[in-house]
């Protein structure tokens, strides 16, 4: 016969079953003599049994049909100065912790004599201009990014203008997970808008504008289901034609060409990555 | 394809092993992430960061080991980076005093179990289960999200997260316990524990 102590311990292996033949034999006779150690097995089986009803959100055949698209423009983006950047800059905070002081003194000195050099050299000769490859490898960190942020609101918003308060359930709906959505979607738009400042970039520039303000409208939707503001927010997106914008967002994407590092053709579109 | 042509696939750096091995594991590693960081945006973020970390540290991974042990080791330590970042993470109890509280324990109320037959219920639940979850430490959730939800063995979860089995059975108790509580009404079991021990 085991103990309170021991019931204990093995009361968890018990309530999933890892319990072996010999072990659970005890621990049931235990059982049958402490109505303590009984009650508090069938209290947390019980917990169990509710935390069973629980329902993950499921975020839509859209988002996973999508999964992949995403995963490789962000792979795209991190191969790109912008995306490396950050590295970068732990990289050096890291070989700079390392050092010691006189080093500082002698880097400051090598730097100072380096500016001065550069403005010399910028006097006497003009700047060379950036070359295109470059400018497009900063550039498309930018735009992959705001093609991630087109792509994550599209299915927001798919799973919005599909709902019919008709005919569906207003609770299966889960209009607060799209408001919370909305907010983070919201937030990240401004930094992503300010990215893309070249030329050329506006049409993307604009649909992101677009999609800030539906997505910061959804976000101030009222509290409960609030129909109407999902009626008014749907009618919003149909007038400034949100997804004949995306799908012409899409089709020129797509003219450039695929971004699908698991194609051979996507493969020799990738800047080679830093092996870490 | 099976785990061991995706494991030689990604050894060689083979894109389509890495899509193969993304496919077969994404929602698995999206919901663990969407569960510990509370929010869609950031489970995205969270997930994409794992499998491409995976893919850039392939090298390390040690052969003859379990694939999917090692995504979760990877997801787990992501998410609880996310939260530190964020703030909200506590320090992780050294397994010693794990072992010793799973020896102990606090009174808690019972739970009275409802069936909701309307959704607006059903959506209560949901919310109320929700928030429960709130309540449990980052690893214990962890845990406790393994084990009933991904249906692993506990000393898959203990070699996945890298923790003994004793500080597992800890962390799974005391997520329990936890969410009996918040899940809980007003009846009590103070007398039973009273008795306890």
């Amino acid at each position: 016969m085991i103990n309170c102590r021991i019931s204990k311990d093995r009361m968890i292996e018990a309530l999933y079953g890892e319990l072996g033949p010999s072990d659970k034999e005890r621990f049931d006779d235990h059982l049958r003599s402490c109505p303590a150690c009984a009650s508090e097995y069938s209290a947390m089986g019980e917990t169990l049994k509710l935390m069973d009803k629980r329902e993950r959100p499921d975020p839509g055949p859209a988002f996973w049909a999508g999964y992949w698209d995403r995963l490789s423009r962000r792979r795209l983006w991190e191969a790109t100065e912008e995306g490396r950047r950050p590295f970068l800059g732990v990289r050096l905070v890291r070989l700079f912790s390392r050092l010691p002081r006189w080093s500082y003194q002698t880097a400051g000195a090598a730097a100072l004599l380096l500016v001065g050099i550069l403005i010399g050299s910028r006097l006497i000769t003009p700047p060379v201009p950036v070359s295109p490859s470059t400018r497009g490898a900063v550039e498309s960190g930018a735009v992959v990014k705001a093609e991630n942020y087109i792509e994550r609101s599209k299915i927001l918003l798919l799973g919005l203008v599909n709902y019919d308060a008709a005919t569906e359930d207003a609770y299966a709906f889960d209009l607060g997970g799209k408001k919370t959505m909305s907010r983070e979607l919201a937030a990240q738009a401004p930094a992503i808008r300010g990215a893309l400042n070249e030329r050329g970039q506006k049409r993307l520039r604009d649909l992101v504008s677009d999609l800030e303000v539906i997505m910061m409208q959804i976000a101030n939707l009222g509290s409960g289901q609030d129909v109407e503001g999902v009626e008014l927010i749907k009618q919003g997106v149909d007038r400034r034609g949100i997804f004949l914008k995306i799908d012409l967002d899409r089709m020129g994407r797509d003219a450039r060409g695929p971004v699908d590092p698991a194609s051979p053709a996507g493969e020799s579109k990738l800047p080679k990555t830093k092996k870490t | 394809m099976d785990e061991s042509t995706i494991i030689e696939g990604m050894a060689r750096g083979d894109q389509r092993a890495f899509r193969e091995f993304v496919e077969k594991y994404k929602k698995k590693v999206y919901y663990l992430a969407l569960d510990m960081a509370g929010n869609p945006i950031d489970a995205e973020d969270i997930s994409q960061e794992v499998f491409l970390k995976v893919f850039r540290s392939f090298a390390t991974f040690k052969k003859g080991a379990k694939l999917g042990s090692w995504l979760y080791r990877v997801t787990y330590n992501a998410c609880i980076d996310h939260l530190r970042r964020k703030g909200n993470v506590p320090e992780p109890v050294g397994d010693d005093v794990l072992d010793s509280l799973s020896q102990g324990s606090t009174g808690l109320p019972s739970m009275p179990v409802k069936d909701p037959a309307q959704s607006a219920e059903s959506n209560q639940l949901q919310a109320r289960i929700a928030s429960a979850l709130e309540k449990v430490s980052p690893q214990e959730k962890a845990v406790f999200l393994l084990r009933h939800y991904d249906d692993l063995m506990l000393k898959d979860i203990a070699s996945s997260l890298g923790l003994s089995i004793g500080s597992v059975k800890s962390y799974l108790f005391r997520a329990v316990r936890k969410l009996q509580k918040e899940l809980g009404g007003p009846a009590a079991i103070s007398g039973v524990e009273a008795s306890h021990d």
